[in-house]
């Protein structure tokens, strides 16, 4: 089985439908980044809703090693107590590979059930995590915006000779994504931690960017242009009439594609919005894959077309780019399971029971 | 008309990688008053040189927010154009124009580079001035002969352009019945 932007609906559907507190994931055999996001943000959301779930992790050591890399068990398991800027530093979003990495791995193994990270083994640390392209990072502020880009951009140039041109505009793209979250993800100031993380893998064939949080969603950010009291600060909340009005009780579907094709914003400053658009028709020209979700409504857009379809309801925006490596320069390659090369037995034996988390 | 003082400001100072609406903000300040610092003709050159990445959400609260205020007026005949070594550096800072019904000249490509146009500026206006770049000056009367259109179209599409702050305009004949303008270029 494979864990990916369609098949994690699956999983989403038995924990938010259907009430299941226990997810078995024995059988998974590799799992994209959106996958691994969105169960990141699953695990977080039915922890902080007071009734955690049982998950058994995938048996597979590529996919286990993998998610360890993307330092995924670092993030889920961080607690609501630590600060954002602590999470980072404890997940070392300095993602250059090296020391830092194998410090922070340290900080990991305190936060990770059954980890040894200390056990001997033919891959250390600091390999699990070059291994990666981009592991989880937190996104809280938007001062820190431009340090996390470069630290992808960095880890994307080590790795590939990219062709300057397309390396620019994708750093455009994940430059206005990032922001999104500090600027958009908890507008109405209620979300107690819209959790916004962002990671990147490659596969054979594409550059796979993934951004999610759980905060306020693409319908009740919109919602705040009929809001004249919320936010006074905020510019362009000044002064609303019909043009805010008529956004007001949106479904998730129509505040979806009011986003990403019309280019809509909860700011009605002119020069705000359309930001999603470019970069979906960039992507898109790219012959790239889109995949965003808000709330109950999903979109999925590739060079051959894309519908709006209803998911299980859950909070915030999450984001898929499937971009085609030879938009890099880069040519495909060989991958093992997982996401990544396999590279022997780390020793990690993360998750070999059910976890509570 | 004297030549108008040009000033070269270099963006690089905030940074190689130019990325989000608070930086942009903080930009528009140091702008802001380097602008008030030119003379009332001035003419601020952005310089994108050393940048590595310019975001539309960057570009859009330093640059966008700043054409809009030279289009309200309250700058006078400051005029404010961008030097970009490439093209796909400014495509963002286009869009956002372009979303603001703004217009900007862009030198591309060095000292030797080509003028274009970034943002929204429908092709009749654009055709217009590019024939005013190219003779530096000219009347209404003029450049309407050279296109070909009416001389009533010809100052709707001019008075837009000196809106924009894309092209000077000077009062040459106060003393006739309808005051009479000389255009000027902005550009070289």
């Amino acid at each position: 089985m494979r864990l990916t932007s369609e098949t994690i609906e699956d999983v989403l559907d038995l924990v938010l439908v259907q009430a299941e507190r226990s997810i078995d994931l024995r059988d998974v055999g590799s799992i994209d980044a959106y996958a691994l996001l969105l169960l990141d943000l699953v695990v977080r959301h039915a922890r902080e809703s007071g009734a955690p779930l049982r998950v058994t992790w995938p048996e597979s050591p590529s996919v286990r090693r993998w998610m360890t890399a993307m330092r995924f068990f670092v993030d889920v398991k961080t607690g609501l107590a630590s600060r954002p800027a602590e999470r980072n530093a404890a997940q070392g979003t300095r993602v250059e590979s090296g020391g830092t990495a194998s410090a922070s791995e340290r900080v990991a193994g305190s936060f990770v059930l059954g980890a040894d990270v200390s056990a001997p083994s033919a891959l250390g640390a600091c390999d699990l995590v070059a291994s990666t392209l981009a592991p989880i990072v937190s996104i809280d502020r938007e001062d820190d915006v431009s340090r996390l880009v470069g630290s992808f951009d960095d880890r994307l140039s080590d790795r590939y000779p990219m062709d300057e041109s397309p390396r620019r505009r994708f750093l455009r793209i994940l430059l206005e994504l990032f922001q999104n979250i500090p600027q958009h993800a908890n507008a109405t100031g209620d979300v107690l931690d819209p959790h916004g993380i962002a990671a990147m893998h490659d596969d054979e064939h594409s550059v796979v960017l993934a951004i999610a949080d759980k905060g306020i969603g693409l319908a009740r950010s919109l919602g705040l242009r009929s809001s004249p009291g919320l936010r006074p600060d905020s510019p362009g909340q000044a002064g609303l009439g019909q043009a805010g009005l008529q956004h007001a009780g949106l479904s998730d579907a129509d505040a979806l594609r009011a986003v990403v094709f019309d280019g809509r914003s909860r700011f009605r400053d002119p020069g705000r919005g359309h930001e999603l658009e470019r970069i979906f028709r960039l992507v898109r020209s790219w012959e790239g894959t889109v995949v965003v979700r808000s709330g109950s409504a999903l979109l999925f857009q590739s060079e051959t077309g894309g519908d709006v379809v209803d998911v299980a309801p859950f909070p915030g925006v999450q984001i898929a780019l499937s971009i085609p490596r030879a938009v890099f320069g880069i040519g495909e390659a060989a991958f093992g399971e997982g996401g990544v090369e396999p590279r022997g037995d780390p020793g990690f034996n993360e998750g070999d029971e059910g976890d509570d988390v | 008309m004297k030549a108008m003082k040009a000033t070269t400001f270099e963006i690089s100072q905030f940074g190689r990688r130019l990325g989000t609406r608070l930086e942009g903000a903080a930009a528009r300040c140091t702008l802001l008053a380097a602008l008030d610092d030119l003379p009332p003709d001035g003419q601020l050159v952005l310089s994108l040189r050393g940048i590595d990445v310019l975001s539309g959400s960057f570009a859009d609260e330093a640059i966008g927010k700043i054409c809009q205020l030279l289009s309200s007026g309250i700058h006078g005949d400051r005029t404010l154009v961008v030097a970009s070594p490439s093209a796909d550096l400014v495509e963002d800072l286009s869009d956002k124009l372009a979303q603001r019904k703004l217009a900007l000249l862009c030198r591309v490509g060095g000292t030797k580079g080509t003028w274009r146009v970034l943002g929204s500026l429908a092709r009749p206006l654009v055709d217009t001035l590019e024939l005013l770049n190219e003779r530096g000056s000219a009347t209404t009367k003029e450049l309407a002969e050279t296109l070909a259109i009416l001389p009533n179209a010809c100052h709707n599409r001019v008075r837009r352009l000196v809106r924009l702050r894309l092209v000077r305009e000077e009062k040459i004949d106060v003393a006739a019945p309808n005051t009479q303008y000389r255009f000027h270029a902005i550009v070289e």
